[in-house]
């Protein structure tokens, strides 16, 4: 059992959800709300890595990121970083995989707070921030929860991409995904199956605490009017 | 005065109201003719291509100056057309929503005050959910007014009502209107509504505006043909302007004279549609002592007769009249008393005063 | 939507990238630490080298991280950046295009030389022994019908595969049934689960107990795959620190010979 990876895709997933949640929340909300008429074109830009094979997300990524890249280089001389291969690339390109899962059932969420809710608060003389606190977020925030529980879970089992970008670099981003694959080329299939067991259940429980509070606070309280 | 200039596209709206202040004034039309958007507007929620309002000096939008207050910042209170009530707060938590400038202390305590203000103090703790129509309503209504606001704006808060409930809320809101001294806008399609609750009214549609005015003058007098239809006039004869002096205009209709003391701005000879209400059409009773103060008498021929509630509406063919059929409405004792029925013959009287002369 | 929530936006974002920024400056220093040089070694060397770096760790107490695939994906990682402190390859031509490129400390040493074995399902060959001979033989009447190799487009164990073949003038003739590992040790993989009769792989591979026990192998000359010399050659690479330097040093002891001999590569001839 390669603690040292489960705690790599732990802090993976963290981090991921520490960049992804606010600014899903931003990008969901501003989506549902605006008019533009490229609308339909941001939303598939933000669902692209949805369709992407991961092999030609990883591939772009480290074009991206790579030490011959222009970013890759700035990176190296400001902070003696290279992005490539290291962790936080892999935060870098993880940010970019789930931007879809973090988008888009915000999106919806946002889109559940009618115009009149809008306009309600608005006559109650709330300020924005007031609306967005007391008003949208409470509502939406089922596509709010959605979202992280999609994204977390995603990270976790994240492999295409991982592979490419980080490479296999133990303790910096040998997640945990990537020390299944591993163990099974080393011919270590109890060790792979061991730790192929802790994901599915991690990821069957967070999957599964998520939708259960769903389902309990959305008998209490929100919905529609 | 609250005055509100608008001119927009979609809705297509260009109109120009002035309205009373502490009064309730409603704003009637058919459906989608763009009222909510007016409501809106005045809210401070649509920015429309070109906006003047301004509540009693102060001015809340002018677009040719530049000046726009985003709704939360005008003192108004607003009552949408399905109560825009909060799903995850209670009653008192929506009401105190609007207190939000106040500390946390005394909000709920004023919140309380304005629920029993519509009289819902004991619903506090509930849920939207677990309210009535007319509970949401008044739930909505105590929001709206919790921040004393100096115009109230309701988006046909009634129309989601039964009748008993909406007759019920009608009392209250003029109750409250009256112990608050609030301008009160209303926005319905339903005239009677309108009329029952109104001091001041205002007739629109598709965006324009047709006549505005103190409500029992605008209900009496419609200024043209589309009033006319708006106001539930069922007589609408077009006639031919034949002397015009002053105060006392004859209307050629057909062949028939009627004289109207309505002054009429047109040249002799012009096509002026009229009408008259249908309960100004008086049946002139045989051996009646003094005619003449009755205005113009005409001879007519029952065509149909309809039961409608407590009255009868009976249409007449007039002879040598313009061709329209005029209705006339009866009480059912007065229908059996001079044996008015098809075919029969009957004299019928219409007053210079009851006869309105329109505009196209 | 109004200008304050751009300016909220701008802001929030702001936050962020400073967040991501901090990280990469912690992750920055942190990225050299615990656990001891990173090392790239081609996937054939997997064994051998475990064991390597077991002993070194018994010797020395210092520890060393391995990461393995085939030769050609590593390099590609090394001019991307990685930062590996050694290389292993499997053979001399990719560490000639990190030294040409500037990427190493030093042009490297050859340690030893890798050998290409014919490796069979137990029971399938009547006489493995003889080779691709043999492989020929079965391969006509239908006997194999899948063959694994390493891919010879970036893996060395792969292309002596295929200039082995196409020196046994069978390359056409196996190319409906050849599947192609990722590296030399994804190629034994298949081998092993892959319901596969045949299969190329370096020795030091088909020497695993989980290989031997599921078949035979036969070694293949260094003949059989001409201009393809599998000379296995280590380098430092550029920015290494003194403890890979000292690992450097001791993959070319006596002690370390013997371990990679037994391993089955052997030291280098002619």
């Amino acid at each position: 059992m390669d603690w040292n990876a489960l705690q790599l895709s732990a802090e993976l997933a963290a981090w991921t959800l520490a960049v992804l949640l606010p600014l899903g929340i931003l990008a969901g909300r501003w989506l549902a709300l605006t008019r533009t008429r490229a609308r339909p074109w941001l939303q598939a830009l933000f669902a692209l890595p949805l369709v992407l094979p991961p092999t030609v997300v990883g591939y772009y990524l480290l074009t991206l990121m790579g030490s011959r890249s222009t970013l890759g280089v700035l990176m190296d001389s400001l902070f003696d970083l290279s992005l490539a291969f290291s962790f936080p690339g892999l935060v870098l390109a993880s940010i970019f995989v789930n931007l879809p899962f973090a988008i888009l059932p915000v999106q919806r969420g946002f889109e559940a707070v009618s115009q009149e809710l809008h306009d309600a608060a608005a006559c109650c003389g709330m300020s924005r921030w007031q609306a967005f606190t007391r008003v949208e977020l409470p509502l939406a925030w089922p596509g709010v929860l959605s979202a992280a529980v999609l994204t977390f879970g995603h990270t976790l089992g994240e492999f295409g991409v991982v592979l490419m970008v980080g490479g296999n670099i133990p303790g910096q981003t040998r997640t945990l995904s990537i020390a299944i694959f591993d163990r099974v080329q080393a011919f270590d299939p109890a060790a792979a199956g061991r730790m192929a067991l802790l994901l599915l259940l991690i990821s069957l429980v967070t999957v599964a605490l998520g939708y259960g509070t769903l389902e309990r606070r959305g008998k209490a309280g929100a919905g529609g009017n | 005065m609250l005055r509100v200039s608008l001119e927009h596209d979609a809705p297509p709206l260009a109109l120009d109201l002035e309205l009373p202040l502490g009064e309730l004034s409603a704003i009637v039309g058919p459906s989608g003719g763009g009222k909510t958007s007016i409501l809106r507007a005045m809210a401070g929620l649509l920015r429309t291509r070109r906006a003047r309002v301004s509540l009693d000096g102060e001015t809340w939008a002018d677009t040719a100056q530049g000046v726009w207050q985003p709704a939360r910042l005008r003192p108004l209170g607003f009552v949408g057309q399905n109560y825009a009530l909060f799903p995850h707060l209670n009653a008192v938590e929506n009401v105190a929503a609007a207190l939000l400038h106040l500390p946390a202390a005394t909000r709920r305590e004023r919140a309380l005050a304005c629920l029993a203000a519509v009289g819902i103090a004991g619903l506090a703790e509930r849920s939207p959910r677990a309210l009535s129509g007319g509970q949401r309503q008044r739930v909505a209504m105590a929001r709206a007014i919790a921040r004393e606001p100096k115009l109230l704006l309701l988006d046909e808060p009634f129309s989601a009502l039964d009748r008993s409930t909406r007759k019920r809320l009608h009392i209250e809101l003029k109750r409250l209107q009256a112990s608050l001294g609030v301008t009160v806008v209303l926005v319905t399609h339903d005239l009677d509504e309108a009329a029952q609750l109104s001091g001041h009214l205002c007739l629109l549609h598709h965006g324009r505006l047709l006549q505005q005015g103190p409500t029992h003058e605008l209900l009496r007098r419609p200024t043209s043909v589309e009033s006319a239809r708006l106001l539930d006039f069922p007589n609408l004869c077009q006639a031919r302007l034949s002397v015009s002096a002053g105060s006392s205009n004859i209307l050629q209709w057909g062949e028939v004279n009627i004289g109207t003391s309505t002054a009429i701005e047109a040249r002799p000879g012009a096509s002026v549609p009229w009408t008259i209400r249908a309960s100004d059409v008086f049946l002139v009773k045989a051996g009646h002592s003094d005619e003449a103060r009755l205005g113009t008498i005409v001879t007519a021929q029952v065509a149909e007769l309809i039961e409608l509630g407590d009255s009868v509406l009976v249409s007449l063919s007039v002879e040598n009249g313009g061709g329209e059929t005029l209705r006339m409405r009866l009480r059912p004792g007065a229908v059996r008393r001079h044996d008015v029925s098809p075919g029969a013959l009957v004299r019928v009287a219409l007053h210079p005063e009851a006869v309105i002369p329109l505009i196209e | 939507m109004a200008k304050i929530d751009w300016r909220a936006a701008v802001l929030l974002q702001r936050f962020i990238v400073a967040i991501f920024f901090s990280a990469c400056l912690f992750a920055g220093g942190v990225a050299q630490a615990a656990g001891g040089p990173l090392v790239a070694a081609a996937a054939s060397l997997r064994f051998a080298l475990e064991e390597i770096v077991d002993r070194y760790a018994g010797v020395t107490g210092s520890s060393v991280r391995l990461v393995f695939g085939s030769s050609g994906a590593l390099v590609q990682q090394i001019e991307n950046g990685a930062p590996f402190a050694l290389f292993l390859s499997a053979d001399s031509g990719y560490v000639e295009r990190l030294v040409a490129g500037g990427y190493t400390e030093g042009t490297g040493t050859a340690y030893g030389q890798g050998a290409l074995v014919l490796f069979t399902r137990l029971g399938l060959l009547s006489e493995p022994g003889e080779g691709l001979a043999s492989l020929a033989r079965a391969t006509s009447t239908g006997q194999i019908k899948r063959l694994v190799i390493a891919n010879p487009e970036y893996a060395p164990y792969g292309r002596a595969a295929r200039a082995a073949l196409r020196h046994a003038g069978l390359w056409t003739q196996v190319q409906p049934l050849l599947v192609v590992g990722a590296n030399a040790g994804q190629a034994a993989h298949f081998a092993l689960e892959g319901a596969v009769d045949a299969a190329l792989l370096p020795l030091t591979l088909a020497k695993i107990p989980a290989l031997t026990k599921a078949g035979n192998y036969v070694v293949l000359p260094a003949a059989s795959h001409p201009g393809i010399s599998l000379h296995q050659q280590i380098v430092v690479l550029r920015g290494a620190g003194a403890d890979a330097y000292d690992f450097f040093v001791y993959l070319q002891s006596a002690e370390v010979q013997a371990i990679f001999s037994r391993h089955g590569v052997r030291a280098i001839s002619g």
